[in-house]
């Protein structure tokens, strides 16, 4: 079953002799518990796709269905919504909010969602101590490394369960022990807990964990790759 | 080619059989994903090593299975593999049939050098199920037990990313280097060289 699918999707950035196509009739399909990396130069309008993909960016042309839906044909409010839970983000930089604990930072998709403090607590707690940060529940992000805080937005993407787990340079701002160790979470967080993830980076190690790789080109997907033996269970 | 001194090395260490040569070889090397070297290789490098005096049997074993033949390191093959210990090893670097390939797919002529893109299409597929492999068992290895292995993983992993990180610098200036002359073999000298 496919998490989200693409069609013909497009994006112009800018009008008439100075618009600037960053995504040109982008067809790509992520199936249920798959790992995809999405590589290319700078500038290949991978960023460009994940951000349409996650609703936060609307296309030129072409459409986005996650989970069912048709992005463009959701109000803003259900988008908000779905984007909440279906949708876990991971950024280059993080984006933990600094005067919260990482248990506090990791609990928020589900606080925003309505839930009972002491359940968002517990998931939060849950998904830290997979993630290997069960000693650091109350530690600001100040106070843990590049790894640890980027472990800490790993559970906050998870702590949903989200549909989709959207991964924009997760390596790009941490040493190659953390990359490796970050990238080694993605893809045990699709091997062990059935997570579906899509990730744009541009490092060929980090690349390696996926199951499958889409090279993007002047806005174009260019190539594909397959790297893992087996295809992903349908259904 | 080092099955050779790998062979010296556990004959030194005191291993005798050609059996036992064999699994301790493939262990050795990362294990059989690694290098699958089969018995009769092991057996006729055995044999090399015997003529050119190395290696000698010094007697037949047998305890109900098939006979052994019982195998030692001589001093001139203790002198060998220490001579090997202070030579560098020789890599392939310099001699790369993937250059050669990619030149003659250039010189195809197809447009746009075509060819020499779904070469490195091909390639590039290839270098990354390896590096896909070697990192699940880089990640499934521990690091109290098998520190060997894990060094001899990343090892390939840096050879791999190396290789795909050339093939995307290639691809970048392929159309350059189509247009560049072939490289043209360097012309044969004739008659007796000219007095100075």
């Amino acid at each position: 079953m496919a998490i989200v699918i693409t069609e013909n999707l497009t994006k112009v950035y800018g009008e008439g002799e100075t618009a600037v196509t960053a995504l040109d009739h982008v067809n790509v399909a992520v199936q249920a518990g798959e790992f995809v990396a999405v590589m290319g130069p700078s500038g290949c309008g991978k960023s460009t796709l994940l951000h349409l993909v996650g609703g936060l960016d609307l296309p030129t042309a072409g459409r986005v269905v996650l989970d069912g839906n048709d992005l463009a044909a959701l109000s803003d409010d259900r988008l908000t919504v779905l984007r909440r839970r279906e949708i876990g983000f991971i950024f280059q930089f993080f984006n933990l909010i600094p005067i919260l604990t990482a248990a506090e930072n990791a609990s928020l998709p589900l606080l925003l969602d309505g839930a009972k403090p002491g359940e968002a607590r517990a998931h939060a707690q849950k998904w830290l101590e997979r993630l290997g940060l069960g000693d650091r529940l109350g530690s600001r992000p100040d106070q843990l490394s590049g790894g640890q805080q980027q472990r800490v937005a790993i559970a906050r993407a998870l702590v949903t369960e989200p549909a989709l787990v959207l991964a924009d340079e997760p390596t790009g701002n941490v040493d190659t022990r953390a990359g490796e160790e970050i990238a080694g979470l993605l893809r045990q967080a699709v091997t062990d807990w059935k997570q579906t993830v899509l990730m744009v980076t541009h490092d060929p190690r980090i690349a390696a964990y996926a199951d499958r790789i889409v090279f993007l080109k002047d806005g174009r997907v260019v190539e594909q790759a397959q790297l893992s033996e087996q295809q992903p269970a349908n259904g | 080619m080092s099955v050779r001194y790998g062979l010296l090395g556990l004959l030194a260490q005191g291993l005798r059989h050609g059996y036992e040569l064999h699994s301790a070889f493939v262990a050795l090397a990362g294990g059989k994903d690694q290098w699958d070297v089969k018995p009769p290789q092991i057996y006729s490098t055995l044999a090399r090593l015997q003529e050119g005096g190395l290696v000698a049997e010094v007697g037949v074993e047998q305890e109900g299975g098939p006979e052994k033949r019982i195998l030692t390191i001589t001093p001139a093959g203790r002198a060998e593999l220490d001579a090997w210990f202070k030579t560098p090893v020789v890599g392939e670097h310099l001699r790369d049939e993937l250059f050669v390939k990619l030149m003659l797919s250039l010189a195809d002529g197809a447009p746009g050098g075509q060819t020499a893109r779904e070469v490195i299409h091909v390639q590039r597929e290839a270098l990354y199920r390896d590096l896909h492999r070697v990192t699940a068992r880089r990640q499934a290895a521990d690091p109290r037990g098998e520190l060997g292995q894990i060094l001899l993983l990343d090892k390939m992993a840096m050879h791999l990313e190396a290789d795909l990180r050339w093939l995307e610098m290639v691809e970048a200036r392929l159309e350059e280097v189509q247009r560049q002359p072939r490289p043209q073999p360097e012309p044969r000298l004739r008659g007796r060289p000219k007095k100075q």
